[in-house]
């Protein structure tokens, strides 16, 4: 069993707002986050797998960039994640649910290897990681 | 997100890891050798008036999602913890004055390690510290999992 990981960077748009709270409440709890800002992303997607035989690969790197561009950066790149992203019509998109999102959009779609780690850099220093249902094994 | 999800059914577990850094200085010295003997399991690090690093941790924590922040809980608080328990003792301080006999032998950045692995566990909700690491440079860093402590 090896692990490959592929590197992209996306940039978005979002700002923080819990339609149950009171403008007041969000600003208190959310500070600055409630304005509308942007950050650089950087995603990495980590497959898990054993080599095939006939290729020596878990997973073709340029396959798997055409899927993260396809499933991933088409809908996130340069997009306004509140607004453009109906996931987050109704869930704030924290790095933390866009990391769970991001799962949900890769994992159905792999044919080699499975999905072993989203881990999603929203700025210098701080990063999250999501495992999948199971966890980390 | 082609398709409008509704609540999730079960609540998604994450793990959140945030740097920070501090400076400090050390000496690499083993009271129960020998002066010779220290230089030649030290080298360097036994220079007489010490030396220093900026450290810089990686701290992570697991838990779930909060659905009304979206945010794994104690995200801030971990900012807190590390400032509180660690960077007001450990940043432009000597680590010798502030790591003893009872932690182990010398400043090591695996004794390092241990000893920030205790006040950041003692720190926080239990459970919830799942990794450290602790780079003493770039090149040289040290890792502790909570799987590793059981």
């Amino acid at each position: 069993m090896i692990r490959l990981t592929k590197r992209v960077e996306f940039c978005a748009a979002h700002r923080y707002v819990n339609p149950r709270w009171s403008e007041e409440e969000n600003r208190r709890r959310f500070g600055k986050a409630v304005n509308l800002h942007g950050h650089n992303y950087v995603l990495e997607i980590t497959i898990q797998g054993t080599p095939a035989p006939d290729t020596g690969m878990v997973m073709d790197l340029k396959a798997l960039k055409d899927l993260i561009a396809d499933a991933v950066m088409e809908r996130l790149d340069h997009k306004n994640l509140n607004v453009d992203v109906p996931t987050f019509a109704e869930r704030l998109p924290t790095p933390e649910n866009l990391a769970v999102a991001i799962w949900g959009l890769i994992a159905p779609r792999l044919r080699d290897g499975s999905l072993y780690r989203v881990r999603l850099h929203e700025d210098d220093g701080t990063y999250v990681d999501y495992y999948g249902e199971g966890g980390r094994s | 997100m082609s398709t409008r999800p509704g609540p999730m059914e079960t609540t998604p577990v994450v793990e959140v890891t945030q740097s920070f850094r501090f400076s400090a200085a050390h000496r690499m010295h083993n009271p129960r050798l020998s002066a010779e003997e220290n230089r030649r399991l030290y080298g360097r690090c036994n220079h007489v008036n010490g030396h220093g690093h900026t450290y810089r941790l990686a701290v992570t924590i697991r838990g779930p999602i909060t659905d009304e922040t979206g945010s794994l809980d104690d995200k801030g608080l971990l900012a807190d913890v590390v400032r509180q328990r660690v960077l007001e003792r450990f940043d432009q301080a000597n680590l010798d004055d502030l790591i003893t006999p009872a932690d182990g032998v010398t400043s090591t950045t695996e004794i390092l390690t241990l000893v920030l692995w205790r006040l950041l566990d003692e720190g926080l909700p239990p459970g919830r510290l799942v990794r450290l690491r602790v780079e003493e440079t770039p090149n040289n860093f040290f890792e502790v999992d909570r799987g590793d402590r059981a």
